[in-house]
């Protein structure tokens, strides 16, 4: 009888044969909401769910942060939680979202470390007592829609008002426009996927033009 | 999945082999069958001294739900469990500047394990760092999730091959959750319960005895 390895061992076997998808490739995009509408229109005649329509949800997203500030090199651990509001039984997804890669001009997506799980309810505790600091918070409300491996979601993104424990009272939209996500989680190197997007995104223009985003560059619009 | 019932077997005098196989023989004169191996291995973390006051992680996984990952975060006030994914011990790995591995703490138990009509039993050998430490019997009654309503049952059962080493009372942990339905989180509390003992302990050192002529 052969005997068990462990969990580690066979992570670490997934690791070595790379199926672990580990990394993300995003595109993203943002549509007005006067013409949301033809957006999901024509997503509806892209994507695979045509006959079931696109998949809707409504979520909180909590963002946190594991840091230690030294003075040399502060050390920052971001993590997310999203849990849906509508489905009250599903379990809560917590991610780590590395720093977003953009590459050169022939790169055709960002991309980004990620670890995607699901977990208890209990995480928001967990999180709290590790250490973690609550940044900010929001709702996204909006459509999935799927293409082959690539998840397209058009979400609308919704302030709230310090009401934790009712996370669907007193919210407000934080723009007159909808945001457009096109991402697929690959293990690494899988860089064909991206080509892929690319032409999956060039079909959604000129009603959404998905691009890479560079947030450093947002940063320094806004100051 | 139903109510499982976690108790130390005392060593006294022999090798982790021998008890072994003295409880196997006992469970299948009365009918089991073995059905394969089981596992279950701890890990423990402490956070670093720049994050404020000490808290523990201890991550477990069991052979029984092999795609979940347990962590347990010990704050010294109070102890709060997570259920999650394989991908957690990829994150926690991620984590290495806040939370550090425990050095020598890594337990694991594991054994033979054997069905016996609605009854799973597992016979553990621990071992701390490759260091034999003793062993835990596991039993699983399947058909029933609250363990007030199947305690005795459980009881008598095990009673029934490990003699008067049985136990008497319900572990500690569940002596507050007698009516709330059980989960495989409650395992691992039981495990986590064990493994600390052993872990304070020095152990059996009887492995480590020169064979009697």
């Amino acid at each position: 009888m052969s005997t068990l390895g462990t969990a580690i061992d066979s992570l670490t076997a997934a690791m070595k044969c790379n199926i672990l998808p580990n990394q993300e490739y995003l595109l993203q995009g943002s549509v007005l909401d006067q013409y949301v509408e033809v957006l999901l229109h024509r997503l509806r005649g892209l994507c695979d769910n045509v006959d079931s329509g696109p998949e809707t949800f409504n979520d909180h997203e909590l963002c946190y942060s594991l840091r230690i500030n030294s003075a040399n090199a502060p050390c920052i651990l971001p993590l997310r939680v999203r849990r849906a509001l509508d489905v009250t039984d599903a379990p809560f997804q917590l991610r780590y979202v590395g720093q977003p890669e953009l590459g050169d001009k022939n790169r055709p997506t960002v991309v980004r470390s990620s670890i995607d799980m699901a977990c208890s309810s209990t995480i928001l505790e967990f999180l709290n007592e590790l250490g973690c600091r609550l940044d900010f918070e929001y709702i996204s409300r909006g459509y999935m829609f799927r293409k082959g491996r690539m998840k397209v979601t058009v979400s609308k993104i919704f302030k709230m008002n310090g009401m934790s424990n009712k996370p669907s009272e007193g919210v407000e939209a934080i723009s007159q426009s909808y945001l457009v996500e096109l991402s697929v989680q690959a293990p690494l190197g899988q860089d064909a996927i991206a080509e892929d997007m690319r032409i999956f995104a060039e079909q959604l223009r000129p009603l959404v033009q998905l691009e890479k985003i560079d947030y450093k560059r947002l940063g320094n619009m806004m100051s | 999945m139903g109510v499982t019932i976690l108790a130390q077997f005392p060593v006294e005098n022999k090798t982790g082999p021998q008890i072994i196989e003295v409880l196997s023989k006992r469970i299948c004169a009365l009918g089991a069958t073995p059905q394969g191996q089981f596992l279950v291995d701890c890990e423990t973390f402490t956070s670093v001294p720049a994050l404020g006051h000490q808290r523990t992680v201890h991550v477990l996984h069991n052979s029984e739900q092999p795609a979940t990952v347990f962590a347990l975060l010990e704050t010294g006030t109070k102890t709060i469990p997570l259920v999650t994914d394989g991908l957690f011990d990829l994150l926690i790995m991620k984590m290495i500047s806040f939370y550090q591995s425990k050095k020598h703490t890594k337990t694991e138990s594991k054994g033979p394990r054997f069905e016996i009509g609605d009854f799973s039993v597992k016979l553990g050998t621990v071992n701390i760092t490759s260091n034999f430490k003793g062993i835990l019997v596991e039993v699983e009654y399947k058909p029933c999730v609250v363990p007030a309503m199947c305690w005795d049952l459980i009881m008598e059962f095990m009673q029934g091959f490990l003699g008067s080493s049985g136990p008497t009372a319900p572990p500690a942990f569940l002596q507050n959750r007698m009516q709330e339905i059980y989960s495989p989180i409650d395992t691992i509390q039981q495990y986590l319960e064990h493994f600390t003992i052993f872990r304070k302990s020095t152990g059996p050192t009887m492995v480590m005895r020169p064979q009697q002529p």
